[in-house]
Protein backbone atom coordinates (compact mmCIF):
# COMPACT_ATOMS: atom_id res chain seq x y z
CA UNK A 1 0.00 0.00 0.00
CA UNK A 2 1.51 3.18 -1.08
CA UNK A 3 1.58 5.82 1.23
CA UNK A 4 3.40 9.14 0.06
CA UNK A 5 5.05 8.53 -3.94
CA UNK A 6 7.48 11.68 -5.53
CA UNK A 7 8.79 12.35 -8.75
CA UNK A 8 11.29 14.32 -10.23
CA UNK A 9 11.72 16.46 -7.13
CA UNK A 10 14.09 19.32 -7.31
CA UNK A 11 15.09 21.74 -5.38
CA UNK A 12 17.69 25.04 -5.61
CA UNK A 13 18.56 27.24 -3.25
CA UNK A 14 19.95 30.74 -4.16
CA UNK A 15 21.88 32.98 -2.59
CA UNK A 16 24.42 35.70 -3.36
CA UNK A 17 27.49 32.97 -3.90
CA UNK A 18 25.34 31.36 -7.03
CA UNK A 19 22.70 28.59 -7.23
CA UNK A 20 23.19 25.36 -5.06
CA UNK A 21 21.42 22.08 -6.24
CA UNK A 22 19.77 20.32 -3.21
CA UNK A 23 17.51 17.66 -4.80
CA UNK A 24 18.08 16.75 -8.09
CA UNK A 25 15.23 14.81 -9.60
CA UNK A 26 14.41 12.63 -6.66
CA UNK A 27 11.97 9.95 -7.51
CA UNK A 28 10.62 7.27 -4.59
CA UNK A 29 7.74 5.51 -3.86
CA UNK A 30 7.20 4.58 -0.14
CA UNK A 31 4.71 1.84 1.67
CA UNK A 32 4.57 1.18 4.93
CA UNK A 33 7.61 0.69 6.45
CA UNK A 34 9.96 2.26 7.53
CA UNK A 35 13.26 3.86 5.43
CA UNK A 36 16.23 5.36 6.16
CA UNK A 37 17.72 8.61 4.21
CA UNK A 38 21.21 7.94 4.39
CA UNK A 39 24.10 10.63 3.35
CA UNK A 40 26.52 12.77 4.92
CA UNK A 41 25.75 16.52 5.22
CA UNK A 42 24.59 18.38 2.44
CA UNK A 43 23.51 15.42 0.46
CA UNK A 44 19.65 16.58 0.33
CA UNK A 45 18.36 14.55 3.26
CA UNK A 46 17.29 17.26 5.14
CA UNK A 47 15.82 19.10 2.35
CA UNK A 48 13.49 16.18 1.13
CA UNK A 49 12.36 16.08 4.65
CA UNK A 50 11.84 19.58 4.58
CA UNK A 51 9.94 18.66 1.24
CA UNK A 52 7.59 15.55 2.52
CA UNK A 53 6.82 17.87 5.98
CA UNK A 54 5.40 20.83 3.65
CA UNK A 55 8.13 23.15 5.02
CA UNK A 56 9.73 23.43 2.27
CA UNK A 57 8.12 24.15 -1.66
CA UNK A 58 10.29 22.08 -4.51
CA UNK A 59 10.87 24.27 -7.71
CA UNK A 60 9.62 21.02 -9.98
CA UNK A 61 8.37 17.88 -9.01
CA UNK A 62 5.06 16.12 -7.67
CA UNK A 63 4.42 14.38 -4.59
CA UNK A 64 1.21 12.06 -3.65
CA UNK A 65 0.30 11.41 -0.74
CA UNK A 66 -2.18 9.03 0.55
CA UNK A 67 -2.35 8.39 4.21
CA UNK A 68 -4.43 9.24 7.11
CA UNK A 69 -4.36 11.47 10.17
CA UNK A 70 -1.85 13.65 8.55
CA UNK A 71 2.03 13.50 9.29
CA UNK A 72 4.24 13.42 12.24
CA UNK A 73 7.32 14.85 12.19
CA UNK A 74 10.52 15.20 14.51
CA UNK A 75 13.02 17.97 14.02
CA UNK A 76 16.76 18.07 14.17
CA UNK A 77 15.78 20.07 17.56
CA UNK A 78 12.68 19.19 19.41
CA UNK A 79 9.50 21.74 18.26
CA UNK A 80 8.43 21.85 22.02
CA UNK A 81 7.77 25.12 24.27
CA UNK A 82 10.14 24.73 27.02
CA UNK A 83 8.17 26.94 29.36
CA UNK A 84 4.86 24.38 28.91
CA UNK A 85 4.46 20.49 30.72
CA UNK A 86 5.28 17.74 28.63
CA UNK A 87 1.04 17.46 28.84
CA UNK A 88 0.25 21.29 27.69
CA UNK A 89 2.82 20.78 24.82
CA UNK A 90 0.86 17.41 24.10
CA UNK A 91 -2.59 18.92 24.67
CA UNK A 92 -1.44 21.78 22.05
CA UNK A 93 -0.37 19.12 19.34
CA UNK A 94 -3.53 18.06 19.43
CA UNK A 95 -5.77 21.15 19.19
CA UNK A 96 -3.27 21.95 16.23
CA UNK A 97 -4.29 18.20 14.76
CA UNK A 98 -8.22 18.98 15.20
CA UNK A 99 -8.10 16.24 17.60
CA UNK A 100 -10.97 16.82 20.33
CA UNK A 101 -10.02 17.57 24.22
CA UNK A 102 -11.48 14.29 25.37
CA UNK A 103 -9.25 12.36 22.63
CA UNK A 104 -5.88 14.53 22.81
CA UNK A 105 -6.50 13.80 26.84
CA UNK A 106 -6.74 9.68 26.11
CA UNK A 107 -4.06 9.93 23.44
CA UNK A 108 -1.53 11.83 25.78
CA UNK A 109 -2.07 9.04 28.34
CA UNK A 110 -1.69 6.05 25.96
CA UNK A 111 1.24 7.43 24.17
CA UNK A 112 2.76 9.19 27.30
CA UNK A 113 2.48 5.44 28.73
CA UNK A 114 4.26 3.85 25.37
CA UNK A 115 6.86 6.08 25.65
CA UNK A 116 7.21 6.01 29.55
CA UNK A 117 6.68 9.53 30.56
CA UNK A 118 3.75 9.39 32.04
CA UNK A 119 5.73 10.38 35.48
CA UNK A 120 6.70 13.51 33.62
CA UNK A 121 3.59 14.64 32.17
CA UNK A 122 3.24 17.93 34.52
CA UNK A 123 7.02 18.90 33.83
CA UNK A 124 7.94 21.83 32.04
CA UNK A 125 10.01 20.66 29.06
CA UNK A 126 12.81 23.09 30.24
CA UNK A 127 13.36 20.59 33.40
CA UNK A 128 14.13 17.72 31.46
CA UNK A 129 17.07 15.87 29.83
CA UNK A 130 17.78 15.64 25.79
CA UNK A 131 16.83 12.59 25.87
CA UNK A 132 13.52 12.74 27.87
CA UNK A 133 13.08 16.38 25.42
CA UNK A 134 13.53 13.70 22.41
CA UNK A 135 10.57 11.22 23.77
CA UNK A 136 8.49 13.82 24.47
CA UNK A 137 9.20 15.66 20.94
CA UNK A 138 8.37 11.96 19.35
CA UNK A 139 5.06 11.84 21.71
CA UNK A 140 3.99 15.48 20.04
CA UNK A 141 4.71 13.86 16.63
CA UNK A 142 2.94 10.37 17.46
CA UNK A 143 -0.12 11.74 19.60
CA UNK A 144 -2.82 12.03 16.18
CA UNK A 145 -1.54 8.57 15.16
CA UNK A 146 -0.09 9.40 12.04
CA UNK A 147 0.27 7.70 8.82
CA UNK A 148 3.45 8.86 8.05
CA UNK A 149 6.27 9.84 10.43
CA UNK A 150 8.97 11.58 9.53
CA UNK A 151 12.19 11.76 11.71
CA UNK A 152 15.02 14.03 11.01
CA UNK A 153 18.29 13.76 12.40
CA UNK A 154 16.30 12.18 15.13
CA UNK A 155 19.26 11.39 17.16
CA UNK A 156 21.79 14.07 16.84
CA UNK A 157 23.21 15.45 20.01
CA UNK A 158 21.95 12.48 22.10
CA UNK A 159 24.36 9.94 24.26
CA UNK A 160 24.37 6.11 23.93
CA UNK A 161 21.71 5.47 26.23
CA UNK A 162 19.76 8.37 25.22
CA UNK A 163 20.00 7.12 22.02
CA UNK A 164 18.78 3.58 22.61
CA UNK A 165 16.28 4.53 24.70
CA UNK A 166 14.73 6.65 21.21
CA UNK A 167 15.00 3.27 19.09
CA UNK A 168 13.66 1.09 21.86
CA UNK A 169 10.61 3.45 22.04
CA UNK A 170 10.21 3.65 18.22
CA UNK A 171 10.59 0.09 18.01
CA UNK A 172 7.74 -0.48 19.77
CA UNK A 173 5.59 1.90 18.53
CA UNK A 174 6.51 0.82 14.56
CA UNK A 175 5.20 -2.90 16.26
CA UNK A 176 1.83 -1.82 17.31
CA UNK A 177 1.12 0.44 14.28
CA UNK A 178 0.43 0.09 10.63
CA UNK A 179 2.82 4.05 9.77
CA UNK A 180 5.24 4.71 7.46
CA UNK A 181 8.48 5.88 8.75
CA UNK A 182 11.39 7.98 7.03
CA UNK A 183 14.42 9.32 9.10
CA UNK A 184 17.31 11.13 7.94
CA UNK A 185 20.73 9.93 9.38
CA UNK A 186 24.16 9.94 8.28
CA UNK A 187 25.26 6.85 10.97
CA UNK A 188 25.03 3.13 9.04
CA UNK A 189 24.04 1.60 12.42
CA UNK A 190 20.74 3.20 12.02
CA UNK A 191 20.00 3.24 8.75
CA UNK A 192 20.66 -0.20 9.18
CA UNK A 193 17.07 -0.75 11.46
CA UNK A 194 15.17 0.21 8.73
CA UNK A 195 13.47 -2.03 6.02
CA UNK A 196 14.74 -0.25 3.24
CA UNK A 197 17.91 2.07 3.05
CA UNK A 198 18.10 4.77 0.72
CA UNK A 199 21.07 6.31 0.13
CA UNK A 200 22.14 10.08 -1.08
CA UNK A 201 24.74 11.90 -2.94
CA UNK A 202 24.76 15.47 -4.07
CA UNK A 203 21.04 15.65 -4.21
CA UNK A 204 20.29 12.08 -5.85
CA UNK A 205 19.58 8.67 -4.39
CA UNK A 206 22.16 6.50 -5.54
CA UNK A 207 20.99 3.55 -4.26
CA UNK A 208 18.19 2.11 -2.58
CA UNK A 209 17.23 -1.37 -0.86
CA UNK A 210 17.07 -3.29 1.85
CA UNK A 211 20.21 -3.58 4.23
CA UNK A 212 20.49 -7.62 3.76
CA UNK A 213 20.27 -6.61 0.22
CA UNK A 214 22.81 -4.24 -0.59
CA UNK A 215 24.94 -5.96 1.89
CA UNK A 216 24.90 -9.02 -0.36
CA UNK A 217 25.90 -6.80 -3.21
CA UNK A 218 29.39 -6.95 -1.33
CA UNK A 219 29.79 -10.20 -1.48
CA UNK A 220 30.96 -12.89 1.21
CA UNK A 221 33.73 -10.91 1.89
CA UNK A 222 35.46 -7.29 1.34
CA UNK A 223 39.28 -6.41 1.54
CA UNK A 224 40.06 -3.15 3.02
CA UNK A 225 43.37 -2.18 2.33
CA UNK A 226 45.46 1.13 3.67
CA UNK A 227 48.50 1.71 1.56
CA UNK A 228 51.56 3.33 2.92
CA UNK A 229 51.67 5.67 0.20
CA UNK A 230 48.76 6.98 -1.60
CA UNK A 231 50.86 6.25 -5.18
CA UNK A 232 50.17 2.89 -5.15
CA UNK A 233 46.29 2.91 -4.73
CA UNK A 234 46.25 2.67 -9.09
CA UNK A 235 48.29 -0.45 -8.61
CA UNK A 236 45.77 -2.07 -5.95
CA UNK A 237 42.99 -1.34 -8.42
CA UNK A 238 44.80 -2.61 -11.25
CA UNK A 239 45.20 -6.12 -9.37
CA UNK A 240 41.56 -6.25 -8.09
CA UNK A 241 40.79 -6.36 -11.80
CA UNK A 242 42.62 -8.89 -12.61
CA UNK A 243 41.71 -11.20 -9.78
CA UNK A 244 38.28 -9.97 -11.05
CA UNK A 245 36.82 -8.06 -7.85
CA UNK A 246 35.52 -4.70 -8.25
CA UNK A 247 37.11 -2.07 -6.47
CA UNK A 248 36.95 2.09 -4.81
CA UNK A 249 39.42 3.93 -4.04
CA UNK A 250 40.09 6.99 -2.29
CA UNK A 251 43.30 8.65 -0.86
CA UNK A 252 45.17 5.50 0.14
CA UNK A 253 42.35 3.66 1.09
CA UNK A 254 40.82 0.63 -1.58
CA UNK A 255 37.90 -1.64 -0.74
CA UNK A 256 37.65 -4.78 -2.66
CA UNK A 257 34.11 -6.10 -3.08
CA UNK A 258 33.52 -9.84 -3.72
CA UNK A 259 37.13 -10.57 -1.96
CA UNK A 260 37.90 -14.13 -1.22
CA UNK A 261 40.53 -15.13 1.98
CA UNK A 262 43.17 -16.04 0.17
CA UNK A 263 43.31 -12.37 -1.45
CA UNK A 264 44.16 -11.37 1.41
CA UNK A 265 47.80 -11.72 1.72
CA UNK A 266 47.85 -11.37 -2.15
CA UNK A 267 47.68 -7.93 -2.35
CA UNK A 268 50.70 -5.52 -3.92
CA UNK A 269 51.95 -1.83 -3.22
CA UNK A 270 53.11 -2.22 0.67
CA UNK A 271 49.87 -2.13 2.37
CA UNK A 272 50.40 -1.02 6.23
CA UNK A 273 46.99 -3.14 7.18
CA UNK A 274 44.81 -5.52 5.16
CA UNK A 275 41.36 -6.68 6.93
CA UNK A 276 39.10 -9.31 5.41
CA UNK A 277 35.35 -9.61 6.47
CA UNK A 278 32.01 -9.81 6.05
CA UNK A 279 30.52 -6.86 4.25
CA UNK A 280 28.64 -4.47 6.93
CA UNK A 281 26.05 -1.17 5.65
CA UNK A 282 29.09 1.09 6.53
CA UNK A 283 30.75 -0.90 3.74
CA UNK A 284 28.37 -0.28 1.18
CA UNK A 285 28.12 3.64 2.42
CA UNK A 286 31.52 3.83 2.03
CA UNK A 287 31.36 1.73 -1.19
CA UNK A 288 29.00 4.35 -3.30
CA UNK A 289 30.23 7.48 -0.99
CA UNK A 290 33.63 6.87 -3.29
CA UNK A 291 31.96 6.12 -5.90
CA UNK A 292 29.52 8.82 -6.18
CA UNK A 293 30.01 11.70 -3.70
CA UNK A 294 31.77 14.58 -4.32
CA UNK A 295 35.20 14.70 -2.62
CA UNK A 296 33.94 18.03 -0.71
CA UNK A 297 31.31 15.73 0.96
CA UNK A 298 33.99 13.10 2.42
CA UNK B 1 -10.23 21.25 11.09
CA UNK B 2 -11.37 23.32 13.79
CA UNK B 3 -9.36 26.46 13.60
CA UNK B 4 -10.69 27.96 16.65
CA UNK B 5 -10.05 25.50 18.36
CA UNK B 6 -6.10 26.04 17.65
CA UNK B 7 -6.21 29.64 17.95
CA UNK B 8 -7.15 29.49 21.15
CA UNK B 9 -4.51 26.76 21.73
CA UNK B 10 -2.22 28.87 20.77
CA UNK B 11 -3.41 31.77 22.47
CA UNK B 12 -3.14 29.89 25.69
CA UNK B 13 0.28 28.78 25.04
CA UNK B 14 1.30 32.84 24.61
CA UNK B 15 -0.56 33.51 27.80
CA UNK B 16 1.26 30.68 29.87
CA UNK B 17 4.46 31.74 28.04
CA UNK B 18 3.99 35.23 29.53
CA UNK B 19 2.81 34.30 33.02
CA UNK B 20 6.04 32.10 33.73
CA UNK B 21 8.16 34.24 32.63
CA UNK B 22 8.95 36.83 35.64
CA UNK B 23 10.93 38.88 33.88
CA UNK B 24 8.33 39.70 31.04
CA UNK B 25 5.44 40.16 33.89
CA UNK B 26 7.94 42.75 35.43
CA UNK B 27 8.69 44.45 32.34
CA UNK B 28 5.01 44.44 31.49
CA UNK B 29 3.91 46.12 34.50
CA UNK B 30 6.50 48.66 35.30
CA UNK B 31 7.41 49.55 31.53
CA UNK B 32 3.96 51.39 31.58
CA UNK B 33 4.18 52.55 35.08
CA UNK B 34 7.02 54.29 34.35
CA UNK B 35 6.00 56.02 31.02
CA UNK B 36 3.47 56.93 33.56
CA UNK B 37 5.39 58.46 36.43
CA UNK B 38 8.05 60.40 34.12
CA UNK B 39 5.22 61.96 31.62
CA UNK B 40 2.37 62.93 34.30
CA UNK B 41 5.26 63.93 36.23
CA UNK B 42 7.54 65.57 34.17
CA UNK B 43 4.81 67.37 31.64
CA UNK B 44 2.28 68.61 34.73
CA UNK B 45 5.42 70.85 35.98
CA UNK B 46 6.33 71.43 32.18
CA UNK B 47 2.82 73.26 31.48
CA UNK B 48 1.10 74.16 34.62
CA UNK B 49 0.33 71.43 37.20
CA UNK B 50 -1.67 68.29 36.77
CA UNK B 51 -4.72 69.99 38.20
CA UNK B 52 -5.92 71.37 35.15
CA UNK B 53 -9.84 69.94 34.64
CA UNK B 54 -9.92 71.58 31.04
CA UNK B 55 -8.60 68.85 29.05
CA UNK B 56 -8.16 71.03 25.64
CA UNK B 57 -4.98 72.73 27.23
CA UNK B 58 -4.31 70.06 29.55
CA UNK B 59 -1.03 68.92 27.45
CA UNK B 60 -0.49 66.09 29.94
CA UNK B 61 -3.91 64.02 29.69
CA UNK B 62 -3.60 65.21 26.34
CA UNK B 63 -0.60 62.48 25.68
CA UNK B 64 -1.79 59.92 27.80
CA UNK B 65 -3.99 58.02 25.09
CA UNK B 66 -0.76 58.57 22.53
CA UNK B 67 1.71 56.98 25.47
CA UNK B 68 -0.77 54.40 26.09
CA UNK B 69 -0.21 53.96 22.34
CA UNK B 70 3.38 53.67 22.88
CA UNK B 71 3.21 51.30 25.38
CA UNK B 72 1.05 49.19 23.21
CA UNK B 73 3.34 49.62 20.18
CA UNK B 74 6.41 47.97 21.81
CA UNK B 75 4.37 45.02 23.53
CA UNK B 76 3.13 43.93 19.75
CA UNK B 77 6.77 44.28 18.34
CA UNK B 78 7.73 42.08 21.76
CA UNK B 79 4.67 39.67 20.46
CA UNK B 80 5.31 39.38 17.01
CA UNK B 81 9.03 39.63 17.48
CA UNK B 82 8.45 36.06 19.02
CA UNK B 83 7.65 34.59 15.82
CA UNK B 84 11.24 34.69 14.25
CA UNK B 85 12.65 31.95 16.90
CA UNK B 86 9.35 30.27 16.95
CA UNK B 87 10.22 29.49 13.43
CA UNK B 88 13.48 28.35 13.31
CA UNK B 89 13.22 26.56 16.75
CA UNK B 90 10.15 26.85 18.90
CA UNK B 91 6.22 25.21 18.67
CA UNK B 92 5.62 27.16 15.31
CA UNK B 93 7.68 24.38 13.02
CA UNK B 94 5.17 22.11 14.53
CA UNK B 95 1.81 24.07 14.07
CA UNK B 96 2.76 24.96 10.45
CA UNK B 97 3.23 21.35 9.86
CA UNK B 98 -0.25 20.35 11.34
CA UNK B 99 -3.37 20.72 9.68
CA UNK B 100 -4.52 23.70 11.53
CA UNK B 101 -4.81 26.78 9.01
CA UNK B 102 -2.58 29.24 9.04
CA UNK B 103 -4.88 32.33 10.05
CA UNK B 104 -5.52 30.12 13.51
CA UNK B 105 -1.75 30.79 13.88
CA UNK B 106 -2.13 34.29 13.34
CA UNK B 107 -5.44 34.20 15.41
CA UNK B 108 -3.72 32.81 18.08
CA UNK B 109 -0.80 35.11 18.04
CA UNK B 110 -2.41 38.17 17.63
CA UNK B 111 -5.05 37.40 20.19
CA UNK B 112 -2.66 36.43 23.17
CA UNK B 113 -0.27 39.45 21.90
CA UNK B 114 -3.23 42.15 21.88
CA UNK B 115 -4.48 41.34 25.53
CA UNK B 116 -1.50 41.58 26.93
CA UNK B 117 -0.95 44.89 24.90
CA UNK B 118 -4.21 46.17 26.19
CA UNK B 119 -3.51 45.75 29.61
CA UNK B 120 -0.55 47.68 29.38
CA UNK B 121 -2.16 50.44 27.63
CA UNK B 122 -4.97 50.38 30.25
CA UNK B 123 -2.53 50.60 33.08
CA UNK B 124 -1.18 53.87 31.14
CA UNK B 125 -5.06 55.23 30.76
CA UNK B 126 -5.29 54.94 34.49
CA UNK B 127 -3.22 57.79 35.13
CA UNK B 128 -6.35 60.21 33.15
CA UNK B 129 -8.59 60.26 36.41
CA UNK B 130 -5.44 62.21 38.86
CA UNK B 131 -5.04 64.68 35.51
CA UNK B 132 -9.06 65.91 35.74
CA UNK B 133 -10.45 63.72 33.41
CA UNK B 134 -13.48 61.72 34.01
CA UNK B 135 -13.29 58.26 32.54
CA UNK B 136 -17.04 56.20 32.47
CA UNK B 137 -17.17 52.92 32.10
CA UNK B 138 -18.09 52.59 28.96
CA UNK B 139 -15.38 55.05 27.90
CA UNK B 140 -12.20 53.00 29.10
CA UNK B 141 -13.76 49.87 27.40
CA UNK B 142 -13.91 52.01 24.28
CA UNK B 143 -10.42 53.59 25.20
CA UNK B 144 -9.50 49.77 25.82
CA UNK B 145 -10.98 48.45 22.29
CA UNK B 146 -9.32 51.40 20.77
CA UNK B 147 -6.06 49.94 22.28
CA UNK B 148 -6.90 46.48 21.41
CA UNK B 149 -7.13 47.46 17.76
CA UNK B 150 -3.96 49.43 17.57
CA UNK B 151 -2.02 45.89 19.34
CA UNK B 152 -4.28 43.89 16.65
CA UNK B 153 -3.07 45.69 13.48
CA UNK B 154 0.64 46.12 15.06
CA UNK B 155 1.16 42.74 15.66
CA UNK B 156 -0.66 40.97 12.53
CA UNK B 157 1.70 43.80 10.49
CA UNK B 158 4.84 42.46 12.96
CA UNK B 159 3.73 38.59 12.17
CA UNK B 160 3.86 39.63 7.80
CA UNK B 161 7.19 41.13 8.18
CA UNK B 162 8.50 38.33 11.13
CA UNK B 163 7.98 35.65 8.59
CA UNK B 164 9.90 37.56 5.63
CA UNK B 165 12.61 39.23 7.67
CA UNK B 166 14.95 36.82 9.11
CA UNK B 167 16.82 38.54 11.87
CA UNK B 168 15.40 39.55 15.29
CA UNK B 169 18.02 42.82 14.19
CA UNK B 170 16.52 43.14 10.83
CA UNK B 171 13.11 43.08 12.34
CA UNK B 172 13.69 45.52 15.15
CA UNK B 173 14.98 47.97 12.67
CA UNK B 174 12.22 48.00 9.97
CA UNK B 175 9.42 47.92 12.30
CA UNK B 176 11.30 51.42 14.30
CA UNK B 177 11.73 52.95 11.06
CA UNK B 178 7.78 52.35 9.98
CA UNK B 179 5.97 52.23 13.45
CA UNK B 180 8.14 55.50 15.06
CA UNK B 181 7.18 57.84 12.07
CA UNK B 182 3.11 56.49 12.02
CA UNK B 183 3.14 57.19 15.58
CA UNK B 184 4.66 60.42 16.00
CA UNK B 185 2.48 61.46 12.71
CA UNK B 186 -0.87 60.47 14.28
CA UNK B 187 -1.42 62.94 16.70
CA UNK B 188 -0.05 61.30 19.74
CA UNK B 189 2.09 64.04 20.83
CA UNK B 190 -0.05 67.41 19.08
CA UNK B 191 -3.04 67.89 18.17
CA UNK B 192 -4.43 66.94 14.53
CA UNK B 193 -6.68 69.20 14.35
CA UNK B 194 -4.11 72.27 14.82
CA UNK B 195 -1.39 70.57 12.74
CA UNK B 196 0.34 72.54 9.75
CA UNK B 197 -1.24 71.89 6.07
CA UNK B 198 0.92 69.15 4.83
CA UNK B 199 1.60 67.18 8.60
CA UNK B 200 -1.87 67.57 8.56
CA UNK B 201 -2.20 65.35 5.32
CA UNK B 202 0.11 62.69 6.22
CA UNK B 203 -1.54 62.13 9.77
CA UNK B 204 -4.83 62.35 7.82
CA UNK B 205 -3.73 59.17 5.68
CA UNK B 206 -1.93 57.71 9.20
CA UNK B 207 -4.53 54.57 10.38
CA UNK B 208 -2.86 55.18 13.63
CA UNK B 209 -4.50 58.88 14.11
CA UNK B 210 -8.02 57.57 13.42
CA UNK B 211 -7.46 54.88 16.18
CA UNK B 212 -6.21 57.56 18.66
CA UNK B 213 -8.67 59.75 17.32
CA UNK B 214 -11.44 56.89 18.25
CA UNK B 215 -9.87 56.23 21.66
CA UNK B 216 -9.69 60.31 22.41
CA UNK B 217 -13.64 60.22 21.43
CA UNK B 218 -14.54 57.29 24.23
CA UNK B 219 -12.52 59.32 26.86
CA UNK B 220 -14.22 62.72 25.85
CA UNK B 221 -11.62 64.17 24.65
CA UNK B 222 -11.28 65.46 20.45
CA UNK B 223 -10.93 63.36 18.00
CA UNK B 224 -10.51 63.87 14.26
CA UNK B 225 -12.63 67.03 13.73
CA UNK B 226 -14.63 67.76 10.46
CA UNK B 227 -15.33 64.15 10.01
CA UNK B 228 -18.33 61.35 10.21
CA UNK B 229 -19.32 60.18 13.44
CA UNK B 230 -18.12 56.39 13.76
CA UNK B 231 -15.36 56.99 11.01
CA UNK B 232 -12.23 57.23 12.97
CA UNK B 233 -13.52 53.31 14.71
CA UNK B 234 -14.69 52.37 10.90
CA UNK B 235 -10.72 53.27 9.40
CA UNK B 236 -9.03 51.69 12.90
CA UNK B 237 -11.10 48.18 12.36
CA UNK B 238 -10.48 47.90 8.88
CA UNK B 239 -6.76 48.52 9.69
CA UNK B 240 -6.79 46.16 12.08
CA UNK B 241 -8.85 43.62 9.80
CA UNK B 242 -6.30 44.71 7.05
CA UNK B 243 -3.32 43.65 8.57
CA UNK B 244 -4.70 40.40 10.08
CA UNK B 245 -5.59 39.43 6.35
CA UNK B 246 -1.72 40.58 5.20
CA UNK B 247 -0.42 38.49 8.39
CA UNK B 248 -2.39 35.29 7.06
CA UNK B 249 -1.34 35.82 3.22
CA UNK B 250 2.36 36.62 4.24
CA UNK B 251 2.45 33.08 5.94
CA UNK B 252 0.32 31.41 3.87
CA UNK B 253 3.34 31.21 1.42
CA UNK B 254 5.61 28.13 1.95
CA UNK B 255 9.10 29.34 2.77
CA UNK B 256 12.05 28.00 0.35
CA UNK B 257 14.58 29.00 3.23
CA UNK B 258 16.39 26.05 5.39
Amino acid sequence: MKTIQFDQLRVVYSNKDGDRIALNGVSLVIGRESIALLGPNGSGKSTLMGVLAGTLTADDGVVHRNYENGLGVVFQTPALDELLTVRENLALAGALHGMTKDAAGSAIVSVADALELTDRLDQQVRHLSGGLKRRTDLARALLPGPGLLLLDEPTSGLDVEARASLWSALDTIRNESEMAVVYATHMTEEAAKADRVVLFADGKIVIDGAPSELIEGLGSSVLRIRLSDEMHAASVVQWSKEIGCPSVSRGKEVLISHAKPEHAGKCPGDPESVTLAAPTLEDVYLWHARSNFSEGLL
Amino acid sequence: MNGMSAAIALGKRELLRQIRQPSRIVASIVTPLLVWVFFVGGFSTAVGGAGQTNTDQNLTAYMIPGVASLTVMFASIFASISLINDRHEGVLRAALISPAPRWSIVIGKVGAGALVAMLQGFVVLAALPFLGVDMSVLGVIGACVGLGLISVALIGLGLGLAWIVDSSQGFHGIMNAVLMPMWLTSGAVFPINDAAGWLKIVAMANPLSWAHSAIRSSLGMPGIEGTPAGLDWLISAAFAGGCIVLATAVMGQASKRR
